[in-house]
């Protein structure tokens, strides 16, 4: 039976040209859609690497002062406002604050390859203040101030990345000039994710810049304070806060924004283009659902005295209703076999360097969809050609 | 107690035990009347029909057009229900069965042949042929086998992988005839099939029905307007106005 549904189905395949086409765009679009929503899912489940609920962030513009004074004026700060009973803790870092567009990458070299990282100047309270997992060697501490050697910790990322299997831990990577002395590896974090449970795991990695440095070792100033206050501190605390600051840092443009607001601004941002491509893909797939509807309408009119045909030589009456349905899913296998020829090329090609997972989870999701779809829209007019009574359908010419 | 059941290799049974009837009549109709009601207007199409049709017997029906022929012939091929009467298959009245009980009736007692051919333009001759098989459970390659014995005893074996719309009105007709005779049935209803082709054609296919049932004892049950092909046959039924006349 099947075998002849497929050959129906074949010789009929002018008649049914247009409608496996809509299958095949309907089936891609699909398969869109859910390779983002799925590439999401998968960035999602993976470990943001820091927690952001009670750490408000302060974002600084100075004026014309030097870095010095700068510096003077940030250390008095963090000292005045840590000094709060609802303040828990208090770091500075550059302006590549979690939940923002601002980036800072570098190249960053080993054994002949270059691999495009993310760079995060911190002072040495970040770990505490964002709550870093660290899953090997050690946080910077006060004898990193002024090391030899620009100390850095390292994410999960590049280390995968950069290092492969190698002991990170200690490892002195040269410098290229007499001055740069070289980078030194002393710790491994499990991720910082700055862009948000979105977006895909960076490698990337920490460069200690405190307050408390020389100017030998420090050089330009960290334009965001983060503060983690502690559990079941009021909103109004801001003002106060603010206050405090603003008598420090006079004439600086001092902003506060929690970090719970940003993230929620932030991830809608990175929802839209989900959000826009499904509702393409929701009107696509309801026309071509009201398109599969029609067409099966029409051609189950046309094809009454076949039915009648059916009945007579012994086709009962669910069998007629599965032998459309059946057809309309044939129908749908060759517009889905032609999808999948082009969906595979992702996977085959690593395009958008997406994880070959989420593409396979996106073909089988859009395929089940696709059938569940063309049953839907058979069901009806396959349930009205099954009732046709058979004397009367085999006089219909 | 009359029942309908299928053996093991799917072979229809009837169990007459304590049936009325001893079933040397194939098909036997008694006091049937149909009636087609619309909302204003009620047709009788058939009135009190008595007509019992033993086994190997050719049988004609002839009547003037909308005498209630096809309808009658639609009766005995299970594919309506008449309003009053009993229709028996192999002594066993069928009015209880289900559809899909039927429908294995119609597949594996009765085969159809129709004026219009109603053959399946987009599958090749063997494929039509093979559409009764589709519904029972037959191997490919037995269906196939089938299919084209079929075709042979019809003389159409050359063009087993034309499709119908490749063939003439007469081989058409053959084709219909080999999809009827694919399923092996005892009975075969034919609704005029002579009436689209010309006198040769005719005769060729009056030829191989007659063979049929003279050669296999296939009882065959044939709606003609042709006085000639009726007179071919071993009894006719004549229908006036739903009645039977003689």
């Amino acid at each position: 039976m099947i075998r002849q549904l497929f050959t129906l189905i074949w010789n009929r395949k002018k008649s049914n040209f247009l409608m496996i086409t809509e299958i095949f765009f309907s089936f891609i679009v699909l398969f869109g859609v859910l390779s983002l929503a799925f590439y999401y899912l998968n960035n999602y489940q993976k470990p943001l690497g820091y927690k952001y609920d009670k750490v408000w962030v302060m974002n600084m513009r100075w004026n014309q002062e030097k870095s010095e004074e700068i510096k003077t004026i940030q250390r008095r700060l963090k000292q005045q406002l840590n000094s709060n009973p609802e303040v828990e803790s208090i770091t500075l870092m550059s302006s590549n604050i979690p939940y923002t567009a601002n980036m800072m990458g570098t190249g960053f070299d080993y054994n002949n390859r270059t691999v495009q990282t993310n760079v995060f100047d911190i002072d040495k309270d970040f770990a505490r203040v964002m709550q870093l997992k660290l899953t090997d060697g050690r946080w910077f501490n006060d004898q990193d101030l002024n090391s030899k050697y620009t100390t850095i910790v390292i994410d999960q990322a590049m280390r995968a990345e950069v290092f492969k299997n190698e002991q990170v831990i200690g490892k002195i990577i040269p410098g290229k000039s007499g001055e740069d002395t070289g980078i030194k590896i002393v710790g491994v974090i499990e991720a910082f994710r700055q862009n948000g449970e979105y977006s895909a795991t960076a490698p990337g990695f920490f460069k200690l810049r405190d307050v408390e440095m020389d100017s030998v070792h420090m050089k330009g100033s960290l334009s965001a304070m983060l503060i983690r206050i502690k559990p079941g501190v009021a909103s109004g605390f801001e003002e106060k806060l603010m206050k405090q600051a603003s008598r420090i840092a006079q004439g600086w443009t001092l902003e506060i924004k929690t970090m719970p607001e940003m993230r929620t601004s932030y991830n809608k941002v990175a929802l839209i283009p989900l959000i826009i491509f499904s509702i393409v893909c929701g009107f696509l797939i309801i026309n071509v659902a009201l398109g599969l509807f029609g067409v099966l309408w029409y051609n189950i009119s046309r094809r009454i005295s076949e039915i009648g045909l059916r009945r007579a030589i012994g086709a009962a009456s669910g069998q007629i209703y599965r032998q459309f349905i059946g057809e309309v899913l044939v129908l749908a296998t060759f517009g889905l076999l032609i999808g999948l020829v082009v969906a595979l090329q992702f996977p085959l090609l690593q395009v958008f360097g997406v994880q070959t997972g989420v593409y396979v989870a996106a073909m089988v999701g859009a395929v089940i969809i696709i059938y569940l779809l063309a049953a839907a829209c058979a069901a009806y007019p396959s349930r009205q050609a099954a009732i046709i009574p058979p004397a009367t359908a085999l006089h219909e010419e | 107690m009359n029942n309908f059941s299928l053996n093991p290799l799917g072979a229809t049974t009837a169990l007459v035990a304590d049936a009325p009837h001893a079933p040397d009549y194939v098909i036997k109709l008694t006091d049937i009347e149909k009636v087609y009601q619309t909302k204003t207007i009620e047709t009788v199409a058939l009135h009190n029909i008595n007509i019992a049709i033993r086994k190997g017997e050719f049988v004609s029906i002839m009547g003037p057009s909308g005498c209630g022929k096809s309808t009658l012939l639609n009766i005995m091929g299970l594919l309506d229900e008449p309003n009053s009467g009993t229709v028996e298959i192999d002594g066993a009245p069928v009015k209880s069965y289900s559809d899909k009980t039927l429908a294995r009736l119609r597949n594996q007692k009765i085969g159809f042949v129709f004026q219009s051919y109603h053959l399946i333009n987009d599958l090749s001759v063997t494929d039509n042929v093979e559409l009764p098989l589709l519904y029972r459970n037959i191997s490919g390659s037995e269906r196939r086998k089938r299919a084209l014995a079929a075709l042979e005893k019809v003389g159409l074996s050359a063009r087993s992988r034309h499709y119908p719309n490749q063939l003439s009105g007469g081989q058409r007709q053959r084709v219909a005839i080999a999809r009827a005779l694919a399923g092996q049935p005892e009975i075969i209803l034919a609704d005029e099939p002579t009436g689209n082709l010309d006198s040769v054609m005719g005769n060729e296919i009056m030829d191989i029905l007659l063979r049929l049932n003279t050669e296999e004892q296939t009882t065959i049950v044939m709606v003609t307007h042709d006085e000639l092909m009726a007179k071919k046959t071993e009894r006719l039924i004549r229908l006036f106005d739903g009645s039977q006349v003689s």
